[in-house]
């Protein structure tokens, strides 16, 4: 995906330091005692967060790798794999016996369900099941996932869902444990995608359309006993769910607890005092803010408390090329040259928050990350050389240019990191109008060409942890939506680029696939059809009874089916 | 600004029959301490008010330009050095987060502070004074339609009704100008109720009625004979308006409904703040202290303004 989806995502880098914070002691006495997946059941665990409760339909939910909180109530056909460390970006087998079975140069791609498997309610889980919760995921009245399965599966794009349109013929069912999907290109990383919600099992019997996120039939180790929609969420334990029939999730408290709504702040202090049931709390959305940075210098109990992880996401800038000034290559090496990430970074937090970026993949290896700066602005900007370009380009005098954004900072691209653009090219000479958009709005405007502005701040984040899903949706030129949702803002349609995307598609070894995204990231990054501003970093707090809160890497936050709070 | 409206309306309202007379008031004024000290505190902001470009100029920094190379990255942004990185070259130090010279945004914020808060009191004058004396002066049918509407004004919740006026009117129109009329809007109305009852009492006096006979016309008796007997209770509620609506600007602005950024303004520093008040106290301080101060002066100068005006005058009215 790209913003943050409803649920908070990730994947790492630190991944040494997360392993050693895990156990690290809270100093409060009675928990002291390491951490023993054999032992760590017990207790109810709270999570406090801003947001992310506005949807718990598995049809509706945009998740990485299954979500932080998701994940426990459904299981899917892969999973991401539950370790600390690289291994935690690679995909592992969940529902299924294998990450598929692919055929026909990865057209065709079959699965077998594990023996088993149960749902909450206590009737077997079957391949029929999986395949309706997909189906159902095309219904209009339940919006909001992943745009892939549309886009990959024979007669996705016109399939309307089960209530009205049948059955879907792409994906088969010959027996109750077989599933097998056709598609229609090659998509090597296949397995990735069977990570999301939808690929969670839904019994058709029990599908109550869209109130099916009030009391939705688990297949993991919580059923929801409370759902209250962008407040509350309470978790209890799945009398038909076993470590035997779960590899991956360790799921230790009895109970969770999940309130949202709540302010920054007040979640970073809670963490801090962690007094009563906070002492056993977590987030799943919220970063410290510059109070507890600067506290966690000199406070060495709270420095064993805190988390740090990186999810893949770039926060840019991007131009629309087909509209002038930005039409003339030079006028965009200009802006790219100007950019002084420096102030960028301190505008969202500093160093701990923020890595300043000069690429558009992440910095990890799953990625396919080549380092690569083809504008060199340095720390603070390089405004000689931009009025250079500019002057060349015609405009000696510099420019004015509009600046589009969201106008709230929760995105980490709103008006704090607009402030810092507009000094920065006002150095060289560009005078930028700020032009702040409320965020409903924000993803209309600028997800239809015809209304996009020519100068906007945007954020992709990673579906999963591979250069595809980065790169492809960006710079595609049959992503090119006109209709809206399009990401495609360079509007780039180069033959080139659509042939390399599709040779790689095509690779079902994903450690060839790697390098060979990263070298279309640098060769693309030429053409100056966005600056890369920053890569945000996670450091997150969690309270002085939780255990084993390391980070994973595939969605930079701690993975709630692994913490403890016994 | 409710505060001083409800404690000032009750005390101005029965009409005090003092006539302005600005040479004893004056020197009145001049032998109030407190009153000389908030109008020296006033002057003073006012000139450094009018002087901002100029004082930022042998500051050498301007209210805009980031230093992000004078903060601490690593601690999430706070300015290197004591008290908010406080230098010769930045004389209050830098903003944390951006590296913002403090010193020339807020002599810049006390021009927004002092504009709007001026500007609102003066159209406030001229608004509820118009109104004012034509329910005071208009005959019986208009009074009653004025003062309903008049009381209407009163009976809003002026701060909620300013947010809401703030947020529908596009961002195109000037926030400072903006600023002032939704200020006049949503307070107004102390101003009429004022007028209407002072023109009301000073209505039936000789010399007005002498000017009546004389045949002058309604308008030349309204700005002759009634408007000066007005002058005593409109300066000191003007006074006190000055304060109230400075205060409003900056509420307004701590919630984001007032001057856009990068404008700054002493409001929007401290809600700025609010989030760095543990790890760069001078920034909080700085703004808050300033904001303080001048509403202390303003205050102080606006009772001395009352007690000069009308020396009977004990405090409770």
């Amino acid at each position: 995906m790209r913003m943050r989806p409803t649920v908070l995502l990730g994947a790492v880098l630190l991944a040494a330091a997360s392993g050693t914070v895990a156990c690290s002691g809270s100093g409060s006495g009675s928990a002291s005692s390491a951490f023993d997946p054999q032992n760590c059941q017990g207790g109810t665990l709270t999570v406090l967060n801003q947001g992310g409760l506005n949807e718990f339909d598995p049809a509706r939910l945009y998740t990485s790798g299954g979500g932080a909180l998701p994940t426990l109530v459904y299981r899917t056909l892969t999973t991401r794999q539950r370790v600390p460390g690289e291994p935690g970006t690679r995909p592992v087998p969940d529902l299924a016996t294998d990450l598929g079975t692919p055929s026909d140069n990865a057209r065709t791609w079959k699965y077998t369900l594990k023996d088993g498997l149960k749902f909450s309610d206590g009737t077997p889980i079957t391949a029929a099941d999986v395949k309706y919760g997909i189906e159902r995921s095309f219904s209009p009245d339940l919006p909001g996932g992943a745009p892939y399965l549309h886009d990959w599966l024979i007669g996705g794009a016109d399939y309307k869902g089960p209530y009205t349109g049948g059955e879907l013929k792409s994906i088969e069912t010959p027996d109750a444990r077989t599933i097998i999907f056709r598609l229609r290109r090659p998509h090597g990383d296949f397995p990735y995608l069977a990570t999301a919600t939808q690929f969670a099992p839904v019994p058709r019997a029990k599908d109550t359309g869209v109130k099916y996120k009030n009391a939705p039939v688990s297949s993991g180790p919580y059923t929801v006993e409370k759902y209250e929609q962008g407040r509350k969420l309470i978790l209890a334990r799945n009398p038909h769910w076993s470590r035997a029939v779960d590899t991956q999730r360790l799921a230790c408290p009895d109970r969770i607890e999940v309130t949202s709504g709540l302010d920054k702040t007040v979640i970073n202090q809670r963490l801090v005092s962690g007094t009563g049931a906070d002492a056993k709390a977590i987030t799943t959305d919220t970063t410290v803010g510059p109070e507890q940075l600067a506290r966690l210098d000199g406070d060495r109990r709270l420095a064993g408390r805190v988390a740090r992880g990186v999810f893949g996401e770039t926060k840019y800038l991007a131009f629309d090329p087909t509209r002038k000034p930005f039409d003339d290559v030079r006028v965009r090496q200009a802006f790219a040259y100007a950019i002084n990430r420096q102030s960028v970074v301190n505008a969202v937090g500093g160093t701990a928050l923020a890595s300043p970026a000069t690429t558009f993949l992440p910095e990890d290896k799953a990625f396919g990350h080549r380092p690569h700066d083809h504008f060199p602005a340095g720390a603070a900007g390089n405004p000689a050389k931009a009025r250079e370009l500019l002057a060349q380009a015609g405009h000696p005098n510099g420019l004015t240019a509009e600046l589009t954004f969201p106008n709230t900072d929760a995105g980490g691209y709103g008006p704090k990191v607009a402030a810092a653009v507009q000094d920065a090219l006002k150095q060289a000479g560009i005078t930028v109008r700020q032009q702040p958009l409320g965020e409903e709005d924000y993803r209309t405007i600028t997800g239809k060409p015809a209304t996009q502005p020519p100068l906007t701040l945007q954020s992709w984040g990673a579906d999963w942890p591979a250069g595809g899903p980065f790169l492809i949706p960006i710079f595609d030129g049959r992503q090119i939506l006109r209709d809206g949702g399009n990401f495609n803002l360079a509007q780039l349609d180069d033959p080139a680029v659509n042939r390399e995307i599709d040779a790689i598609s095509r690779l079902t070894d994903l450690d060839r696939a790697a390098p060979r995204w990263g070298a279309l990231d640098a060769e693309i990054a030429k053409k100056a059809l966005l600056v890369p501003l920053y890569h945000p970093r996670t450091v997150v707090l969690y309270g002085k009874d939780v255990k084993n809160a390391y980070i994973d890497r595939w969605r930079g936050w701690y993975d709630v089916s692994m913490v403890s709070v016994r | 600004m409710t505060l001083l409206d409800t404690e000032l309306a009750p005390g101005a309202e029965p009409a005090r029959k003092v006539p302005l007379r600005g040479r004893q008031t004056w020197r009145r004024l001049r032998a109030d301490r407190p009153a000389m000290a908030g109008l020296a505190i006033v002057a003073s902001m006012i000139v450094v008010a009018l002087a901002a470009p100029l004082l930022c100029a042998l500051e050498g920094q301007d209210p805009t330009t980031f230093h992000s190379g004078l903060l601490d990255s690593a601690r999430g942004g706070v300015p290197h050095g004591a008290f908010g990185g406080m230098s010769g070259d930045h004389w209050l130090g830098v903003e944390p987060g951006t590296g913002r010279d403090v010193f020339a945004r807020v002599v810049h914020g006390a021009r927004v502070s002092l504009a709007v808060a001026l500007g609102a009191t003066v159209l406030e004058l001229l608004v509820g004074i118009a109104i004012g004396l034509g329910a005071g002066l208009g005959g019986r049918r208009a009074d009653a339609v004025l003062s309903r509407l008049i009381e209407l004004s009163l009976a809003f919740p002026p701060f909620l009704l300013a947010l809401a006026l703030m947020a529908i009117v596009p961002q195109s129109v000037p926030r400072p100008l903006l600023l002032a009329c939704v200020l006049t809007a949503v307070n107004w109305g102390s101003v009429a109720r004022v007028t209407r009852n002072q023109a009301m009492a000073l209505r039936g006096r000789d010399h007005v009625a002498a000017a009546r006979l004389s045949g002058a016309r309604p308008a030349r008796i309204a700005v002759r004979e009634i408007l000066p007997g007005l002058a005593a209770p409109l300066l000191v509620l003007a006074a006190l308006k000055v304060p109230a609506n400075m205060i409003s600007e900056a509420g307004l602005s701590f919630l984001g409904a007032g001057v856009r950024p990068p404008t700054p303004s002493w409001g929007q520093m401290l809600s700025t703040a609010t989030t760095w008040f543990r790890t760069d106290p001078a920034y909080v301080i700085i703004p808050g202290a300033l904001l303080f101060t001048t509403l202390l002066a303003c205050t102080l100068l606006a009772d001395g303004v009352r007690r000069a005006v009308d020396p009977r005058w004990n405090g409770r009215s």
